[in-house]
């Protein structure tokens, strides 16, 4: 039987502000100019928009949407606490809310001001999720997602002889994807070399394999697909999309496996209301906070066998012209940090041909996961059914 | 889950705000002892503290002493101090253990070098009173 939920949505309006190094703008002004970006993008007036999806923390909430936007008639306002996991789960809250008929456009923005404002070891304490981590991890010296990730990404190099030459892959590639792509904040040549020398953050962990602190904005809108098609660009529809969330969810430490997170969950999910296999996919978006995350992540969406994920990043196979271009905008790592809304735009850009030197041909199915809070997971399959 | 709120950052050492549920596992550490929460009506051990055992959703459980020995999970080396209280430490290791009470604990390694890591090294943890009331567990080889 096909998924309800099974490209009953689509997303219809994509819009971003520069992602810069300082801004004088507030989180708020930068998700809405986002957000006013992505209305004009769909051919919508911001009077359609009648539901809301805001990041927090970080930018505003329903009433700022409401106060700034004149919205007349708000039916859904949703926080999706799930770290960089929520801007994925939150298409699939979106979908839900236009396939129900509750809302018909549903508008998801990330407003950061995270080189600007406050940093990541303020932002940790901010989350009542990390109410754990703060009171046991904290004291002890693991602050940080890099600290606590690290250890993940220690025990994967010692069981599967996965190497920091697999993370700087990464880093490279998608480097080179971000120098396409006129708007990032990094946008000069990585080598290897180079990132070996960068300077060690938690081992293994250096520089070059942590995302950007960045400010910025994005914005996405989920609209019913039958809305969608009369709208101004080519139809990109929701074929599968899940959250998922891992045993011991708030603290990595007790969690039985640490690279198995919500993704192992939501991943098989989304295959199956999507009704394609890892096979199908054209381009992937994989939220990249860290190199080594891209690699797990890849195992747990089926693109190789678990401990895989190393050599799997090498020979050309994540860049574009090869197997599986991935983060094709050039990511968290080296575009911005707008909790990898950018992902989901550039993965719409890909699909609707719109991607510039960064596109990849013929695309016609691609994903995009989100990763986040210690573990949980998301992932949206979209297509281009103009 | 607890959602006291967290001070603002300063450059002050972070230390537990210990709750309803993990108040024995401080009062122990404190004393010298690493306390564990046991379901009273399966028995399993649980950890970090709190209020329900999900295997069968008891609310009653006992702190009950562990003992101290346990082989590395894993580690990570902190170069970048994130907490300007720890620069004056960095690099430190943090490694996480299996403890042979059956939970993990998560703490820095001392007196052990970089290259002699490795899961499954043995390692025994102990007790470093930091003020009056906190006292934290660091880990030294066994
Ligand atoms: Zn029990």
């Amino acid at each position: 039987m096909v998924h309800p939920l099974r490209e009953t949505a689509a997303v219809s309006g994509i819009g971003e502000t520069a992602y810069t190094r300082g801004t004088p703008k507030s989180g708020l002004a930068l998700q809405l100019e986002a957000s006013l970006a992505a209305i004009a993008d769909a051919g919508l007036s911001p009077r359609d928009i009648d539901g809301v999806v805001p990041y927090f923390p970080g930018g505003g909430i329903a009433e700022d949407f409401i106060a700034n936007l004149g919205l007349p008639d708000l039916k859904l306002s949703l926080f999706v606490p799930m770290g960089g996991a929520t801007c994925v789960a939150a298409i699939q809250s979106a979908a839900m809310a236009v396939a129900s008929g509750v809302c018909n456009h549903v508008l998801i923005a990330v407003g950061r001001t995270g080189y600007s404002g406050a940093r990541v070891s303020t932002r940790l304490q901010q989350f009542p999720q990390f109410a754990l981590a703060a009171e046991f991890e904290a004291p002890i010296g693991m602050f940080a997602p890099a600290q606590l990730y690290a250890q993940g990404a220690r025990r994967h190099m010692a069981l599967y002889g996965t190497t920091t030459r697999h993370f700087a892959e990464v880093a490279v590639v998608t480097r080179q994807h971000a120098i396409l792509n006129g708007n990032v904040v990094m946008n000069k040549p990585l080598t290897v070399e180079e990132h070996h020398a960068s300077r060690m953050i938690s081992d293994p962990f250096r520089l070059f394999d942590c995302s950007l602190e960045s400010d910025g904005g994005a914005a996405v809108i989920v609209s019913r697909t039958d809305r969608a098609r009369d709208l101004r660009k080519p139809l990109v529809t929701i074929m599968g999309v899940a959250e998922g969330h891992p045993e011991s969810p708030a603290s990595i430490a007790q969690r039985p496996d640490l690279l198995e997170f919500g993704l192992a969950k939501a991943a098989p999910r989304a295959y199956d209301m999507a009704g394609v296999g890892p096979r199908d996919i054209d381009v992937a978006e994989i939220y990249d906070c860290f190199t080594f995350t891209v690699i797990n992540q890849l195992e747990l969406l089926g693109f190789c066998k678990k401990g895989e994920g190393g050599p799997f990043v090498m020979d050309g196979r994540i860049g574009l012209g090869g197997e599986l271009p991935i983060n094709t905008h050039g990511g968290l790592l080296s575009q911005g940090h707008v909790v990898g809304l950018n992902h989901v735009i550039e993965l719409t850009r890909q699909l609707r041909r719109e991607a510039g030197r960064a596109q990849v041909k013929d695309a016609e199915v691609g994903l995009v996961t989100g990763y986040g809070d210690m573990g949980d997971g998301s992932i949206a399959i979209l297509r281009r059914a103009a | 889950m607890s959602t006291t709120p967290v001070a603002a950052p300063t450059s002050e050492r972070p230390l537990p705000i210990p709750t309803r549920e993990s108040q024995p596992y401080w009062d122990g550490m404190r004393e010298g002892r690493l306390m564990l929460q046991h379901c009273a009506g399966c028995g399993k051990v649980r950890h970090y503290p709190r209020p329900v055992c999900p295997h069968c959703f008891s609310m009653e459980s006992t702190f009950k002493k562990a003992p101290t020995g346990g082989t590395i999970h894993t580690w990570t080396v902190c170069h970048h101090p994130f907490n300007f209280f720890f620069k004056a430490s960095a690099p430190y290791i943090v490694a996480l253990v299996d403890m042979d009470a059956g939970v993990r604990v998560n703490a820095p390694l001392r007196g052990v070098n970089e290259a002699d890591l490795k899961i499954g090294k043995r390692v025994r943890l102990d007790f470093e009173p930091v003020n009056k009331e906190v006292t934290l567990p660091f880990f030294v080889s066994d």
